[in-house]
């Protein structure tokens, strides 16, 4: 959604009131891509069935939730996928997909435009098939999901492309752009890669090294004011569906718990998809009384920007990208800074001008004030419901 | 056909369009086209008309209850809701609505 001051009104009210205004429920975790730093186990060890997610959506639309983002692994892979969409649509959601598309015909399209979807984002990662194909495992995949982009934009609905960056595509990126350009639609790159959500780090290798991404940031196409890109942007991620927050957000970090959730496939709610805090399972519990009970949900919801032992006072957190939930699974605390975030800022404030910037986490470490934040070698994937799986933050759509 | 049924009629068998989105948000109806992504927000008069017509009240009916609810005419109230219900569905955010035989003509 793009930013009006009606939109801005309207986050800030929701935020106020603290209603969930957008949410984000994954489908299902299985997938007929495997992408290679992708966090999810696609084995589907109990998902909502239909009726399940059906009281789900019922439940979301009591609440007053309008922006319903239906993600996954693969929600065309759900047999009830239509049925599902269907039943969204009779209680008035702002629908929006994340897919890989290559479930999509031109006959699905059409049925996609009928049920009022409004925007559809596609995980493309190189304008190189060798590329692309390499990190999704799946030979001729671009070339499916490009042409499925194609049907979709037939059809009159709004497509973006969604490209997190890693090793083995962040030569690539151009050619992103460049195929964005020639669709005519919009792209989000994203530098987020997350370890899996059974706390195997092995999805991290693929991170690219922040000397590495100087070239990105010092480009002029994605960073065009070389400072904080809107296509880099935490709040306009190509994971989260959280809500970016205009100016006067009440002093909160983002929107995770205040207006915004996610709802994994076997029920759990959790604040965002990045942020992994069980909250409740809506297999056992109303939303409602989770949205607005949960003591974890409202531990979330208090924490405020100013809080924040070092962010707080940074003199560079306007060059910063921080996210609580890596914050919580980079650094161990949802509070601290992390390392990743302090030299990225470090980096884009260098880049806009500002003289030896230091964030105030590294300006305490060199006062001698030690390690503040905690390796991410603890199990961060914790939650209070019972849970089969737990969440991490990149999703392969 | 008086003027006052005639009013009656301009508006009847329209109803929110079924592909927008919209919710009420602390009182007001928000709605947003997939066509466009364009938001609206509606006033409280208004947000009540909408509600209205999503349960397939005719523009008497909810002329009536603005009549009552507030301190109108019933004359003004139902000039009032059709002449929004003509607004709305300028920016084709009403439609014909759906009957058992058919789409409805208006």
């Amino acid at each position: 959604m793009s930013r009006t001051p009606m939109m801005d009104k309207l986050v800030l009210r929701t935020t106020d009131r603290h209603l969930p205004f957008s949410v984000h429920l994954d489908l299902t975790y299985r997938c007929n891509e495997r992408c290679v730093h992708c966090y999810l186990d696609h084995e589907d060890y109990g998902e909502m069935n239909t009726a399940e997610m059906k009281s789900v959506l019922d439940q979301l639309a009591e609440a007053g939730t309008l922006f319903l983002t239906l993600s996954g692994g693969e929600i065309f892979l759900r047999q009830d996928f239509f049925e599902l969409l269907e039943h969204a649509r009779k209680l008035h959601f702002d629908i929006s997909l994340k897919t890989n598309a290559l479930l999509i015909t031109p006959e699905r399209a059409k049925r996609l435009k009928s049920l009022g979807v409004r925007k559809i984002q596609v995980s493309i990662y190189s304008g190189d098939p060798a590329i692309h194909d390499g990190i999704t495992m799946v030979p001729g995949s671009l070339e499916r999901s490009l042409e499925a982009i194609r049907y979709v934009k037939s059809q009159g609905m709004v497509v973006a492309l969604a490209c997190p960056l890693m090793k083995q595509n962040l030569g690539a990126f151009r050619s992103v752009i460049a195929l964005a350009e020639e669709l005519n639609v919009p792209y989000v790159m994203d530098m987020t890669i997350t370890p899996m959500i059974d706390g195997n780090h092995s999805t991290v290798d693929h991170r690219v090294a922040l000397s590495d991404l100087l070239p990105v940031l010092s480009d002029t196409a994605l960073n065009p004011k070389i400072g904080i890109s809107p296509s880099l942007s935490a709040g306009d991620s190509a994971v989260s569906s959280g809500m970016p927050l205009p100016e006067g957000g009440d002093d909160i970090c983002c929107s995770a718990g205040h207006n915004t959730c996610y709802i994994s496939p076997y029920g759990e709610v959790y604040p965002c998809v990045q942020l992994p805090v069980g909250t409740g399972n809506v297999r056992t519990q109303r939303f409602e009384d989770i949205w607005y009970r949960s003591p974890e949900m409202e531990r979330i919801s208090a924490i405020r920007e100013s809080q924040l032992a070092h962010c707080g006072s940074c003199s560079i957190r306007a060059y910063c990208e921080r996210c609580p939930g890596l914050a919580l699974m980079e650094g161990g605390d949802i509070m601290g800074a992390y390392q990743r975030a302090c030299e990225l800022a470090e980096m884009n404030a260098r880049l806009a001008g500002v003289p030896n910037p230091i964030s105030a986490l590294h300006a305490h470490q060199q006062a001698g004030g030690g390690n503040v934040a905690r390796p991410a070698t603890a199990n961060v994937f914790h939650t209070a419901s019972t849970k089969l799986v737990a969440i991490a933050p990149l999703r392969t759509n | 056909m008086s003027s006052d049924t005639a009013q009656m009629v301009q508006g009847e068998g329209l109803r929110p369009n079924p592909l927008l989105a919209w919710r009420e948000i602390d009182g007001a109806i928000v709605i947003i086209s997939p066509e466009d992504s364009v938001v609206h927000e509606l006033n409280p008069t208004a947000s009540f008309i909408w509600k209205q017509l999503s349960r397939n009240c005719s523009t008497g009916e909810i002329a009536q209850q603005l009549a009552d609810e507030f301190e109108v005419s019933r004359e003004t109230a139902l000039a009032d809701t059709n002449e929004l219900v003509e607004s709305l569905a300028g920016m084709r955010l009403l439609s014909a609505a759906e009957t058992e035989k058919g789409t409805a003509h208006v």
